[in-house]
């Protein structure tokens, strides 16, 4: 029937409801609106019904909802009770969701005011805002995965879900976040999907998707309350029948691969998309006005605090996760040994190094904010090394540098205290955030110019400063002052030395008398316990050696202190940065030098400051370091991480662009000569003299030109064809397409009316037609369909010919 | 009265494929098309909201973890367009309109739907129509409303808008790669006239119900609804004139008398078939009997803006005759029509007496309606008849006089023969 027609009343319309009173058009009144699939010419693949869209949704929401809540792990706010009852709630409902349903009515009339209440006492008694939010975003989500959700719920478990992600990936700047929040965008896309479709598969009926759609009079007419509550308490068909099994079944069965294909690179395009977004948003350099980690107080975990106790810097030793990341740009620069110093500990007591309230007012300056600090070194000639540090949270409030600098720059403003003498920087507070700074003008060679400490030392007969003091005043009294000094005897064989000869000379006779353990024993009794170790053979860690070697130098005239921070790392061939964990904490010590003005690097369990300089730099002391293993993998990923990522700032955007544009310039550049070379060496060759053998290759290639053209047309095409029609069989199927390229060239000479009314022209089009759009059971033979094709056109042209030929006489 | 392009496939995967530029693509992606429009929906805005909220709190601290949740929300929101327009890509549509419509009664207006994708489908779309009458009376001219008071003009548009049907079909399922649809919308038309069917926009929220995107489209159909059937008394006619045998009349029916030859059509019977006649045209013809008819009349419908004041009542009368004339027709007495003055017209075929029906459908008072009618003329006991010889019926003329305040009657040779 011509559609044309079918809108137009007249004429005929009566008369044709009278004359076929079966027709369509007498069909029974239908419902309001409905979709019918009339006609797929491609394979019919299941779909999803309601329910099992219901069932998906119900279980991303679930995903999501532990997506979040998870964060708890890493975030390390005190939310562990409600994140482990949360994970079990949600886990319950997913396997079991008609549990909702069992959730008293009273439950749901108190839920909100009892979480706004809990809200606010914990507000009230942490005070702290952002352990708070965290806390009662847990609790909605909590609330939300046991009760059936309406669509304003389900962007509810989104939203809520997403923030603590976000305070996640700021607090830590973890490259868990990244990972975390790629799974976690994935999922949200594709519960919303979920959404989108369920509503749509509903018509609307199931939360009105379709903006002002028309629920049913019944529905609207019932109170909002009732419905709701109804909606809580009653399970609904999809969570009593709910299988899991099933649903990935059915999931799999309706899936077309080329759509799960596409929907991969749309996501990877997604990620693409956002990667040069992140790229070409434009920075400026605003001052922090505000950062989430103020909302926070976090305690720290380590060690490397201002009081040592033996055996804290081994306990460090037994975490192997990273501490600290470093970039060098120039790596000729690089010790074989470097040792990255924390911390000044002077003052020593009944085992106990810490740094002295003294040497603390006397050193540190006054509390500063902002991006950049000056030190001592001074510049040198060449070019500068740049040395970037990734220090990882929870290490320690004072950075790791190698000695004295000459500027240090972080990457976001911090609260800082500068020691410049010890070449000491501390934070107000101890990050909880991965802190970046780069540093340039490193002195690494072990040795710490002190100008100021020398006059001081100079001029200590004249007058003695107790704040000096700290440095050198001897730690023992009585009896255990005379056992270091018979001991010290014994180590220099009772001659004075200088500074520079005693420390090979102690450290010698330490390793002598010790050996390293990192299960030390301290011998019983009374006094000091360092003494007693010293006056044992007992083993021991880095800890008593170096505080033991600051002991037997102050004996000895020397001023000493204690130094903690790490000493060595791996170098990671794949990222090309040190990597050091905290098991490379190490104690050691420094000894002042009167002959040089400086503190010398005493370690009596490695390489001091005199053996530093004679050690190999470079690629031939990176050779015994490099790591390669698939631990250096991950580690490279995290640097990538903080290089590219999370340090990324207007510099670098300058940086990336003027790296795009040079290496734009310089393809173009390559190209063109390229095409010259290739321009030119064509040309020599084409004016070389012609002979048969090089005509043969230039006709040989033409011909594989022209035959992989051909066959590019007549398989590439079809194959895809193959490939993007799929299951449709109409374009990939051999027999429909030849039945198709069949019924085209009957029916040019079909044009002329009746050509092909004749009984076998009629049955030959019908079963072509058949073949080509008919159901595969229902084929004639297809080769003599074709036969017959051949003779119906034959006979068609035949009789054209013959028509024709009386026209033109 | 159909528009042509009704019956067209038209939508996104209709148009003309344009002369690719990529100042165009880059323009498309920017501007909308002509005729969409895009909203943001409830998630959209909180979307768009936290982006703006992130991003704040990303140049506040230079974080670059938010700067990178910033450009996943927005990276999404692309994407979000990205696969809106793949889902329209390629999709078609036409009206079709289901004749005849009647007033009061269902009518089925349906939208083939064409998915012309290789291997996407199409989900989650819906589809507005509107159906309102086609005023044929005098055209207001048009007023500003510059001056006029926003409640005033709410009120237009209100009215406006409750004359029109509204209806909104969602695509609940799937659409197929390659596959066909149909989508039916189930219409009652309130008053005969002509009805102008729209399809006034397609919607869609997917994938991610981020925006609500409209495509208006251009697609009307317009269809004469006929006038509602009403429920009517008849009375007994004592003084109609009844012919003694059959007389045969030029309709086709189950009568001795060939009337008309006419093409084969399955379910027709081998007897029926004109050989001789099939032989010498090479096509089937089967031969159409006269039908014999008892008695028959003629109707005459006079529109005299005077005589029917009242339009609930003229309403009545033109359901009356409506209803009438196809009570007649298929009772095989229905002879002839006229209206005012026209002249009468045989009714021997369905197609005459729909040619009827849409007259009746878009009929309207008019002020002088005795005018000339040959009925008026020729009919007995009806005011002017001269006597002269009737060209369609001498007698058995059905005439239509107002009765009370709201009904009407009908008069055969002045004698009440049916009222409603």
């Amino acid at each position: 029937m011509d559609p044309a027609k079918l809108e137009h009343p007249t004429p005929g319309a009566l008369a044709a409801r009278n004359e076929r009173p079966n027709s369509e058009t007498d069909r029974s009144p239908v419902q309001i609106g409905q979709f019918l699939a009339v006609n797929s010419a491609s394979h019919k693949r299941p779909q999803l019904t309601l329910d099992e869209l219901l069932q998906l949704k119900w279980l991303l929401g679930g995903v999501l909802t532990l997506l979040g809540v998870w964060t708890v792990f890493y975030m390390d706010i005190d939310a562990w009770t409600l994140m482990a009852l949360t994970t079990v709630a949600t886990l319950a409902v997913l396997i079991r969701p008609t549990l909702p349903a069992r959730v008293p009515a009273f439950v749901h009339l108190l839920a909100f005011p009892s979480i706004v209440t809990f809200f606010i006492a914990d507000l009230w008694l942490t005070t702290e805002v952002l352990p708070a939010m965290v806390r009662l975003d847990i609790l909605l989500l909590l609330y939300r995965s046991v009760s059936y959700r309406q669509r304003r719920d389900e962007l509810q478990i989104i939203v809520l879900g997403l923030f603590l992600i976000v305070v996640a990936g700021v607090l830590t700047v973890a490259l868990t976040f990244a990972a975390q929040l790629l799974i976690y965008t994935g999922c949200a896309l594709a519960f919303l999907l979920a959404i989108t479709l369920t509503d749509s598969t509903a018509g609307g009926r199931a939360g009105g998707v379709i903006p002002n759609a028309a629920l049913p009079e019944a529905d609207s007419a019932r109170g909002g309350k009732d419905n709701a509550h109804h909606a809580r308490t009653v399970p609904p068909g999809w969570a009593a029948h709910a299988n899991w099994g099933q649903l990935f079944r059915r999931l799999r069965e309706v899936t077309d691969w080329r759509v799960v294909l596409l929907g991969g690179l749309l996501f990877a395009g997604v990620v693409g998309i956002s990667a040069l977004l992140f790229l070409a948003i434009p920075r400026f350099q605003l001052e922090n006005s505000m950062f989430l980690d103020r909302f926070i107080s976090k305690k720290a975990k380590s060690g490397f605090n201002d009081t040592i106790r033996f055996g804290d810097v081994t306990e460090i030793q037994q975490d192997t996760s990273v501490a600290l990341s470093v970039d060098v740009s120039n790596q000729a620069q690089i010790p074989a040994t470097p040792y990255w110093r924390m911390l000044v500990l002077d003052q020593y007591e009944a085992g106990t190094f810490k740094l002295s309230p003294g040497l603390r007012r006397q050193e540190f300056g006054i509390a500063r904010t902002g991006s950049l600090l000056r030190g001592e070194a001074r510049p040198r000639l060449g070019a500068a090394t740049y040395w970037t540090f990734y220090f990882e949270s929870g290490v320690s409030r004072y950075l790791p540098l190698i000695g004295q600098f000459g500027e240090l720059r972080f990457r976001e403003a911090q609260n800082f205290q500068l020691a410049a003498d010890l070449a000491i920087v501390a934070l107000r507070d101890e990050p909880v955030t991965m802190t970046a700074y780069r540093v340039e003008g490193f002195d690494p060679f072990g040795v710490l110019p002190d100008p100021k400490f020398a006059e001081r030392w100079r001029k200590r007969e004249q007058a003695a400063q107790p704040l000096l003091a700290m440095q050198n005043r001897p730690v023992a009294r009585g009896s255990e002052r005379e056992t270091l000094q018979r001991l010290v005897n014994e180590a220099t064989g009772g001659a004075k030395l200088t500074a520079a000869a005693f420390v090979p000379r102690v450290g010698a006779w330490l390793r002598d008398n010790h050996r390293y353990t990192l299960a030390p024993r301290v011998p019983d009794g009374a006094g000091d316990p360092l003494v007693r170790w010293l006056n044992s053979r007992e083993d021991g860690h880095c800890e008593l050696f170096a505080g033991s070697f600051v002991l037997l130098a102050r004996v000895a005239g020397f001023p000493a202190r204690v130094i903690t921070g790490f000493k060595g790392g791996t170098w990671n061939a794949y990222s090309n940065n040190f990597t050091i964990r905290n098991s490379d904490a190490h104690a050691w010590a420094e000894i002042f030098d009167e002959t040089s003005g400086a503190w010398l690097r005493a370690d009596p369990l490695g390489v001091s400051a005199g053996g530093q300089a004679e050690e190999a730099k470079g690629a031939a002391a990176l050779a015994g370091r490099m790591d390669r293993s698939w631990g250096a993998r991950l580690d490279s990923l995290r640097v990538f991480w903080y290089r590219r990522i999370v340090s990324f700032d207007q510099r670098s955007q300058a940086e990336t662009l003027k790296a795009v544009k040079e290496a734009t310039q310089n393809s173009g550049r390559r190209l063109r000569a390229a095409i010259e070379r290739a321009a030119a060496t064509l040309k020599a060759w084409i004016a070389e003299p012609w002979d048969a053998r090089r005509l043969a290759v230039v006709l040989g290639a033409l011909a594989a030109l022209a035959g992989l053209w051909w066959l590019g047309r007549k398989f590439g095409r079809a194959g895809w064809r193959r490939l993007v029609g799929g299951h449709s069989g109409r374009h990939g199927d051999p027999v429909r397409r030849e039945a198709g390229q069949w019924l085209a060239r009957l029916r040019e000479p079909a044009h002329d009316e009746g050509r092909m009314t004749n009984d076998e022209g009629a049955r030959v089009v019908a079963d072509l037609q058949r073949l080509r759009f008919g159901a595969r059971a229902t084929w004639p033979e297809p080769e003599r369909v074709f036969r017959r094709a051949r003779r119906a056109l034959r006979e068609a042209r035949r009789q054209q010919r013959a028509e024709n030929r009386p026209l033109r006489s | 009265m159909s528009l042509p392009d009704a019956a067209e496939w038209m939508g996104p995967g209709a148009r003309r494929r344009r002369r690719f530029t990529w100042s165009a693509l880059l323009w498309s992606m920017v501007y909308p098309q002509r005729g969409h429009r895009i909203l943001p929906t409830i998630p959209g805005t909180v979307l768009i909201g936290l982006s703006f909220g992130i991003g704040t709190a990303a140049y506040n601290s230079s974080s670059n973890i938010l700067f990178i949740t910033l450009s996943l929300l927005l990276a999404c929101l692309i994407l979000s367009g990205v696969l809106s327009w793949l889902n329209l890509k390629g999709v078609t549509w036409r009206l079709q309109l289901t004749p005849p419509l009647r007033a009061g009664h269902d009518t089925v207006v349906a939208l083939e739907l064409r998915n012309a994708k290789r291997f996407l489908p199409t989900y989650g779309l819906w589809f507005e129509f509107t159906a309102r009458a086609v005023e044929t009376a005098r055209v207001q001219r048009a007023e500003s409303t510059v001056t006029a008071r926003g409640i005033d003009v709410r009120a237009v548009f209100a009215n406006a808008d409750r004359a029109a049907s509204h209806g909104r079909v969602p695509l609940a399922s799937r659409l197929d790669p390659s596959g066909e649809g149909r989508i039916e919308w189930t219409l009652k038309p309130e008053r005969r006239g002509v009805l102008l069917v729209e399809l006034a926009s397609v919607g869609s929220l997917f994938p991610f119900g981020f925006l609500r995107k409209d495509v208006g489209t251009e697609l009307a159909a317009k269809a004469i609804v006929w006038p509602a059937p009403i429920e009517y008394r008849r009375h007994g006619i004592a003084a109609a004139r009844r012919t003694a045998g059959g007389e045969r009349v030029a309709r086709a029916g189950a009568g001795g008398d060939l009337l008309a030859l006419r093409r084969y059509t399955t379910g027709d019977s081998h007897r029926l078939i004109h050989w001789k006649a099939s032989a010498r045209t090479r096509q089937l013809l089967v031969r159409q009997f006269a039908a014999e008819s008892a008695e028959g009349y003629s109707l005459w419908l006079r529109t005299d803006a005077g005589l029917w004041v009242q339009p609930e009542q003229f309403e009545v009368l033109v359901s009356l005759v409506a209803t009438l004339a196809e009570d007649l027709f298929r009772a095989g007495r229905l002879l002839g029509v006229a209206i005012n003055g026209e002249a009468p017209v045989p009714v021997r075929r369905v197609y005459d007496l729909e040619l009827f029906l849409d007259k009746l459908a878009v009929l309207g008072p008019v002020e002088d309606a005795i005018g000339g009618g040959e009925f008026a003329a020729r009919a007995p006991g009806v005011a002017g008849d001269g006597g002269r010889a009737p060209m369609v019926a001498k007698q058995n003329v059905m005439t239509f006089a107002p009765e009370g305040a709201r009904g009407v009657a009908a008069y055969v040779d002045g004698q009440k023969a049916a009222s409603a």
